[in-house]
């Protein structure tokens, strides 16, 4: 009883502090916001939202928390309930932890910008969005987070407005979640009519779930998590400032996606057809990014298409039916992925500006600090034995091998993270190794403590965070103990296959022969011409489908053939066939009328 | 002074520099490393070194044909653009922060109190740049030719206690990286 009474009150305390940066404004007249008291606010949050994940971890106490309904109709109930159960509690202190860092780093990154305590704003209210999203115990509350994290997306993406790229990246975000949306709000009308409830605890059927609402949590899952088909505007997400990168593109909003099928999954674990349609998307999306990045020379970019490449082998776990696992994934994901975001902004700030990889190179001598986390967070993220990626990738990878699902799904995600290796060491190669080749007069440095912090702590964060994780948190599956050897190597074999392929890339960069475009590096390089494709045909086909409707159909077809045309038209075809019929001899025509007058008159 | 005169077509030697001067960046963003560059480089260099004396203008148009050709075949899909080009990461990224300077005259009286000296400073501007105008375009009329400007550039101020014409936009245009 006192477990569950603490964990509901440190739950709501660690919220309440989160709120405070807006409603203590409100209050007292002298209090002003800046970017370190945000900051100490997460931190504080952060330290408080340890309590309930000890407390989970000790004793097991889950509780959902219902308080005010909001009496919409009579047999239907909307409360606003909070469900603290191991994937929130979890959630929490490492969503609060990243948090942390990345708005200690932020103090330094966006120091120059005049508006600085704005840019803060937004980020809490993501970060409060989100979290909702992770607490909802009903799929309203969920929404509410849902639309929050895509609108402060949108605000954050195009945070400098000026610029024209910026805009249409926000644009790209805004519109591809809203395709998402569809598919939420479609499952959410389902459950309406069918369970008259949104409440998670209601959508449990003995029975085989349909698969139309189940079709309509994946789009949603599409949409916000970046998987083939609405992918593209994770890597244009870019366009914000690095924080905005670090947070929501890499550790938390894009894993709403999948979040969103983790509480869902006792619906679709009993429905085959949703769980493989999971397993095949979520393949090819991990092997599509992969894919494209392994031509990419923008640092973030690189970053971007590697936390696509590991949202598609999320949703693979979804589609093994291992929801825990794909929680797992989520957490350590969240802390190498925010590190290497972190990572890249120092190193872009200290080259002034630079974020192509052709114009930097042995940083390894003058960025130490960075360089080494940076090496770590990329081992981390090839799955290195022991590393915080091992623990969920490593057994993302043999689930899949001992399973007896789809082995076209299994061989595309081995050849992604094959090549996940590929483009990390390639990036690894090009940053930090070899004579440099950046600008000659750089404000390189790493004196300040407000970098170096955050780094250290995620990179610590990279290498306890799987092994802590797992040792402490009950799995609810048993995982496969034993099998061939080969199959238990699989990853690192093929990590270590990637590993190589790069080495023999990198070499064939130093030999002096000229490189050309082939059709295979073109395929990376333009992004599988899924951009121009999708964005000009779709626009290209609804203009003319209007136009076709606007000027055809209703102008032409409707005031014209059906009408007065088609009249004049029938009119003019009858005619002309008849016109041949009468010759026009006017005097026999009379002489005949007079003729048959004369006999009926003769007649009677 | 002695600045090139732009006109409306490209000379010769014109095409050919920047078809050297693309290639040469295109080739960098090839070949990464800078010794493996300045090879090909030097290769390519030669190679347009070998017809420098072409004097007969059909052949040379002709080559040049041939070259821009080459050069879109061998183009890098991702051609590296400085940051702040147009096309780079950083163009027009503070342009929001760019707020003209009439929007000062907006300025509440309280709030403009916290600044005396500096918004009577610039009544003072104002009222210089006043007297000044109908001068600045009575010269630009005169100095301007019938069927209108050949260049960009603005001739600087003629007549002794006259100011440049359109002072002004240039005087108050926007910091480049905001504070």
């Amino acid at each position: 009883m006192e477990a569950t009474l603490l964990l509901n009150t440190s739950m709501i305390l660690t919220l309440t502090i989160l709120l405070t940066p807006i409603t203590l404004p409100l209050l007292s007249k002298t209090f002003q916001n800046s970017p370190l008291t945000i900051t100490r606010t997460i931190k504080t949050a952060f330290l408080i939202s340890l309590v309930p994940m000890t407390l989970f971890m000790y004793s097991g106490a889950e509780s959902i928390i219902s308080n005010w309904e909001w009496k919409f109709l009579m047999n239907f109930k909307i409360p606003i309930s909070l469900k603290m159960d191991q994937y929130s509690m979890m959630f929490f202190p490492i969503a609060l932890f990243v948090t942390w860092s990345i708005l200690q780093f932020a103090t330094w990154y966006m120091s120059s910008e005049p508006y600085i305590t704005k840019f803060f704003y937004y980020l809490l209210l993501f970060l409060i969005a989100m979290l909702t999203l992770t607490l909802a115990n009903n799929l309203f509350l969920l929404f509410i987070g849902w639309e929050g994290v895509g609108i402060m997306s949108f605000l954050l993406i195009g945070w400098w407005q000026g610029r024209a790229e910026a805009n249409t990246a926000a644009l790209q975000a805004v519109l591809y979640n809203r395709i998402g949306d569809i598919g939420l709000i479609l499952s959410m009308a389902w459950l309406a009519l069918s369970m008259n409830s949104w409440e998670l605890q209601q959508t449990f059927t003995p029975t085989q779930t349909p698969t139309l609402p189940l079709l309509g949590l994946i789009l949603a899952a599409t949409g916000k998590s970046a998987q083939f088909g609405l992918h593209p505007w994770l890597p244009a997400a870019m366009e914000g400032p690095t924080p905005v990168s670090a947070l929501l593109h890499s550790s938390t909003m894009v894993v709403a996606g999948i979040f969103l099928l983790i509480r869902t999954h006792p619906m679709l674990s009993n429905n085959q057809t949703a769980l493989t349609t999971c397993l095949c998307l979520g393949a090819l999306s991990t092997l599509f990014a992969a894919t494209c990045a392994i031509t990419q020379n923008d640092i973030k970019k690189i970053i971007a298409f590697s936390t696509s490449s590991q949202l598609g082998l999320m949703m693979v776990t979804i589609g093994l039916n291992l929801p825990q696992l794909a929680f797992l994934h989520i957490s350590t994901h969240a802390f190498f992925k925010a590190m290497l975001f972190l990572c890249s902004g120092s190193i872009i700030h200290s080259l002034n500006g630079e974020q192509d990889i052709r114009k930097m190179g042995g940083l390894q001598k003058t960025l130490p600090t960075t360089t080494s986390c940076m090496t770590i967070g990329n081992l981390a993220l090839m799955g290195t034995p022991f590393l915080a990626g091992f623990y969920s990738k490593d057994l993302i990878i043999e689930s899949m091998n001992t399973s007896y699902l789809n082995t076209w799904a299994l061989l595309l995600t081995l050849l992604a993270t094959s090549f996940t290796a590929t483009y990390t060491l390639r990036m690894t190669l090009l940053v930090q190794t070899g004579y440099t080749r950046t600008a000659t007069i750089t404000p390189m440095n790493e004196n300040n403590q407000t970098i170096t912090n955050p780094i250290t702590r995620l990179a610590l964060g990279s290498i306890t965070a799987g092994l802590l994780i797992t040792s402490f948190i009950t799995p609810t599956k048993t995982p496969p103990m034993t099998m061939p050897t080969l199959t238990k190597t699989a990853a690192i074999i093929v990590t270590i296959l990637g590993i190589l392929l790069a080495l023999e890339l990198s070499n064939m960069t130093h030999t002096l022969t000229q490189p050309k475009q082939t059709p295979l590096t073109n395929f990376s390089s333009s992004l599988g011409y899924f951009n121009p494709l999708s964005h000009r045909l779709n626009s290209l086909t609804l203009l003319n489908s209007g136009q076709k409707i606007a000027s055809h159909l209703i102008d032409m077809s409707w005031y014209k053939k059906m009408g007065p045309e088609g009249l004049a038209d029938l009119q003019l075809m009858a005619t002309k066939t008849s016109t041949t019929f009468h010759s026009g001899l006017i005097k026999t025509y009379l002489s005949s009328f007079a003729l048959s007058i004369l006999i009926i008159l003769s007649i009677y | 002074r002695g600045q090139p005169k732009m006109a409306a077509y490209l000379t010769h030697q014109q095409k050919v520099l920047r078809l050297y001067k693309k290639s040469l960046r295109h080739l960098e963003s090839w070949c990464i490393y800078r010794d493996k560059y300045r090879y090909f480089a030097c290769l390519l260099r030669e190679r347009f070194d070998k017809n420098k004396d072409v004097k007969d203008m059909v052949k040379a148009t002709e080559l040049l044909k041939a070259g821009e050709e080459e050069f879109w075949a061998n183009q890098h899909p991702q051609p590296y653009i400085f940051p702040d080009s147009p096309g780079g990461t950083s163009y027009e990224r503070y342009e929001c922060y760019k707020i003209p300077e009439w929007c000062l005259d907006f300025w509440h009286p309280s709030e403009k109190a916290m600044y005396p000296d500096y918004f009577a400073k610039r009544e003072q501007w104002k009222k210089l740049q006043r007297e000044s105008w109908e001068k600045e375009l009575k010269q630009l009329e005169e100095e301007t030719p019938a069927d209108g400007p050949r260049t960009e550039a603005l001739p600087p101020a003629r007549k002794e206690g006259h100011l440049p014409p359109l002072w002004w936009q240039y005087v108050t245009r926007p910091r480049e990286i905001p504070m």
